[in-house]
C-alpha cells in the first residue's frame, strides 16, 4: 500500500528514468547523423527503432506519474 | 512537499471573481517537467525516424546517365571532380589508361569525409581517419571504413566520359 511519503519518491523515481530515456535517445540522434553521414541505412533504420521505442516508454512512464 | 495523492480541487468561486496567483503556482510540477521530457523524446523521435527516411531515399537515387568531361581534358594518372547523381553529391574519376576510367563517390564510407587519390601509393585516401581504398575497385583496404567506395558506372562514348549510374 502506498503512503503518502512513497508517493512523491515514486514520482521522483520515474522522473529520473525519463531523464535516462532523453538523454539516450540524445545519443541516438547523433548515432543517426553519422550514419547519415556515412550513408548506412541498415544503422540509421535501427537507430530510428530504438528511439521510438524509448519515447514510447517515456509516454508509458509518464502514464504512471500522478497528477 | 504536498501530499500528490490528494486530488485537485477546483478553484473556489472567489478566485474566480478575484484572481490571485502565488509565487509557487509559477513552479513547474513534476508532471509538467516529464511531459516536456517526453514530449522532446517524441520530437527526437521523429527526427531519428526522418533521418532514416533521408538515408534511404538518397540511396534509391542511382543517377542518369550524363555526360561528364571530354576525355582530352583529364590526362592519363589525373582526377577530375564532379557532382554524381545529384548536385551535392561530390564524386571523383581517376583516368587508369587511354581507354580506362574509374569513378567513385568522394564521401568516405566512414563519416562522410572526402577522400583523394594518392599517385605515390596508389590508392583512395581518407584524411579524416586515415582510411584507404583500392584505386581499382575502391574496396576497403585499411582504415575505419566499413564498407567500399561508392561506385559510379563510367563509359567513354564519342570522346567524352559518361557517368552511367550510382551503385552505393
Amino acid at each position: 500500500m502506498r503512503t503518502s511519503r512513497q508517493a512523491p519518491r515514486t514520482s521522483s523515481a520515474i522522473v529520473v528514468y525519463v531523464i535516462i530515456l532523453v538523454a539516450f535517445q540524445v545519443f541516438l540522434l547523433t548515432v543517426a547523423v553519422e550514419a547519415f553521414a556515412a550513408d548506412d541505412e541498415s544503422l540509421a533504420w535501427t537507430t530510428a527503432t530504438v528511439s521510438v521505442v524509448l519515447a514510447g516508454g517515456s509516454a508509458v512512464l509518464y502514464r504512471y506519474l500522478r497528477p | 512537499m504536498s501530499d500528490e495523492s490528494i486530488p485537485a480541487e477546483p478553484p473556489p468561486i472567489w478566485k474566480r471573481d478575484f484572481p490571485y496567483e502565488a509565487a509557487a503556482e509559477d513552479d513547474v510540477t513534476r508532471r509538467e517537467f516529464a511531459r516536456y521530457l517526453v514530449a522532446g523524446a517524441g520530437v527526437m523521435a521523429a527526427g531519428n525516424v526522418g533521418i532514416a527516411a533521408w538515408t534511404q531515399l538518397r540511396k534509391i537515387n542511382t543517377g542518369e546517365p550524363r555526360e561528364i568531361v571530354a576525355l582530352d581534358q583529364v590526362a592519363v594518372g589525373d582526377t577530375y571532380l564532379f557532382s554524381y547523381p545529384a548536385d551535392d553529391d561530390p564524386a571523383i574519376l581517376l583516368r587508369l589508361g587511354d581507354e580506362e576510367v574509374v569513378a567513385f563517390s568522394q564521401k568516405c564510407t566512414h563519416l562522410g569525409c572526402v577522400v583523394y587519390f594518392e599517385a605515390e601509393e596508389d590508392r583512395w585516401h581518407c584524411p579524416c581517419h586515415e582510411g584507404n581504398f583500392d584505386t581499382r575497385s575502391g574496396a576497403v583496404i585499411s582504415g575505419p571504413p566499413p564498407r567500399a567506395l561508392g561506385r559510379i558506372d563510367v563509359e567513354i562514348r564519342g570522346g567524352a566520359i559518361w557517368a552511367l549510374g550510382y551503385q552505393p
